[in-house]
């Protein structure tokens, strides 16, 4: 069988599939059009996620968004988190299935559990070059989630 | 015999938006017809007071309740708990899909036990709470309304305080005639509204904002009265914790929610599930991923709780206190739950 890209995250084995593009947001990006995609999260984001009960989006359709605006939030079983476009771009439409019910994240993150349709001219990362990015910042990653122990 | 009847009441969605408006209609049309069931109509649950007529219906209703409203079954049931209307709780099999517990991860179930110091003077009848946002049709609650009063019918011998029918106090009545107040709210709805029917309609309510206790979660351990400096809590004769004065909460501020060891402090109208009243989960101690995607924000809950305190504190005029009153506890219980939960994150 194609063995897919993966990154460990401990024992547990994210994959990173190369048919698409990644943002460091831990966002995939897979092209519908010239500089047109549609996003979702990673298996990297799911792992940490787990399962996602609540989803709610702040802004609209067809919205013009910075990098690093916030746009929505998450929260699951486990954990809570603002949410930011890939990039500084547009979102076009979001994914009404996971309106409702947001598990569809959970079920199939790199399918039909997508977030949202989004333009961009920011150039994304390959999914080598997200795993570098990973593999980097797993240190960092660790430090940011344990840390929130030891600040209290 | 009137022993099995099961009184199904609505509590009414806040505002006046249509779809939730024709939901409630279609259940409440179809149950006037429906035999064994008395139904009817009060606004929004946690917006009426104490006072409100809706409330004094709902402590009049003597057998088994149904309530349906717009919000998690444990936002409506310690509601009405906190309102003097207790009884046992009743199953309701139709849940809203976020309470599906499908998923099959197996280390990060959630097997907490909760060791509350429950209700008191519980009466001998069951009170089911039905979330209306679980389904989107009238006859998915129909058919569970049916279920339960079928589940009913076998028992009445326990329920020989069924007064139904016996005369109401005046302002009542208008509970007692569903027809009518839908009639009314119709007339209101498309600006047609006679005196008459606005004399039918209930008082109004405007929105409120306090916390509602789970004391099925509740261990009396006292960090929301330490916790809380605006005088929302206090003690009942028994000595049990007790949100005893609702309209001294600050709206919008859920921190006293955010600090409960036990996530028994229910905010129901907060966005967040979990605050919200949602069942299931735990944690309010949740690891914030907002850093790694891409914020620069990474607060945990005592920090959410303190800054949102502070705030409050302020707007009054009064002094920001920070961490140095009444945080001791939960900073020990968040340390031992975040390791526990990076534990099952395998790192």
């Amino acid at each position: 069988m194609f063995e897919e890209m993966h990154f460990m995250m401990g024992q547990y084995k994210a994959p990173i599939p190369d048919d698409r593009l990644y943002s460091p947001r831990h966002l995939w990006l897979k092209e519908s059009g010239p500089g047109r995609y549609r996003v979702g999260f990673t298996a990297y984001s799911v792992r940490l996620l787990q399962d996602v009960y609540f989803l709610e989006w702040s802004i609209d359709p067809e919205t013009l968004v910075r990098d690093k605006q916030e746009i929505g939030e998450i929260e699951s079983a486990k954990a809570v988190s603002s949410m930011f476009p890939p990039f500084a771009g547009k979102v076009l439409s979001f994914n009404a299935q996971l309106l409702n019910d947001p598990s569809g994240i959970n079920a199939d993150n790199y399918g039909s559990g997508w977030l949202y349709e989004f333009e961009t001219t920011s150039p994304p990362l390959s999914a080598a070059g997200y795993v570098e990015f990973l593999k980097s910042a797993w240190d960092d990653a660790q430090r940011t989630i344990k840390g929130q122990v030891n600040e209290s | 015999m009137a022993g099995s009847k099961v009184t199904v009441v609505i509590s009414q969605a806040q505002g006046r938006n249509p779809i939730r408006r024709q939901l409630e209609e279609d259940i409440a049309t179809s149950l006037i017809a429906e035999p064994g069931v008395d139904v009817s109509l009060v606004p929004h649950l946690y917006d009426m007071s104490n006072e409100h007529t809706g409330m004094l219906f709902l402590r009049s209703v003597p057998g088994n309740l149904i309530l349906l409203s717009w919000l998690y079954e444990r936002a409506t049931r310690w509601t009405l708990d906190r309102a003097g209307i207790r009884g046992k709780e009743g199953l309701s099999l139709l849940k809203a899909a976020e309470d599906d517990e499908d998923f099959d991860d197996d280390e990060e179930k959630d097997d907490r036990t909760y060791k509350g110091i429950g209700s008191v003077n519980v009466p001998n009848r069951r009170i089911y709470s039905i979330d209306l946002r679980a389904a989107d049709n009238a006859e998915a609650f129909l058919r569970e309304i049916r279920r339960i009063s079928e589940e009913n019918s076998v028992q009445t011998v326990d329920l020989m305080s069924w007064i139904g029918g016996s005369p109401k106090p005046e302002q009542l009545q208008r509970y007692l005639e569903p027809e009518r107040l839908l009639e009314a709210r119709r007339a209101l709805d498309s600006g047609s509204a006679t005196h008459v029917d606005k004399a039918i309609l209930p008082e109004d309510t405007g929105r409120r904002w306090y916390p509602v206790i789970d004391y099925s979660r509740c261990t009396n351990c006292m960090e929301c009265i330490d916790f809380c400096l605006f005088g929302v809590y206090g003690v009942d004769a028994l000595d049990r914790i007790l949100v005893e004065e609702q309209d001294n909460c600050k709206k919008g501020c859920p921190a006293c929610s955010r600090v409960c060891p036990e996530n028994a402090i229910i905010f129901p109208q907060h966005k967040q599930p979990a605050i919200a009243g949602a069942a299931g989960e735990v944690s309010g101690l949740k690891i914030d991923l907002t850093k790694l995607f891409g914020g620069d924000t990474g607060e945990s809950a005592v920090e959410m709780a303190i800054k949102e305190r502070d705030r409050e504190l302020i707007l009054d005029g009064r002094e920001a206190v920070g961490m140095s009153v009444g945080i001791k506890q939960k900073v020990r219980e968040e340390i031992d739950q975040l390791i526990a939960d990076l534990d099952a994150l395998e790192f």
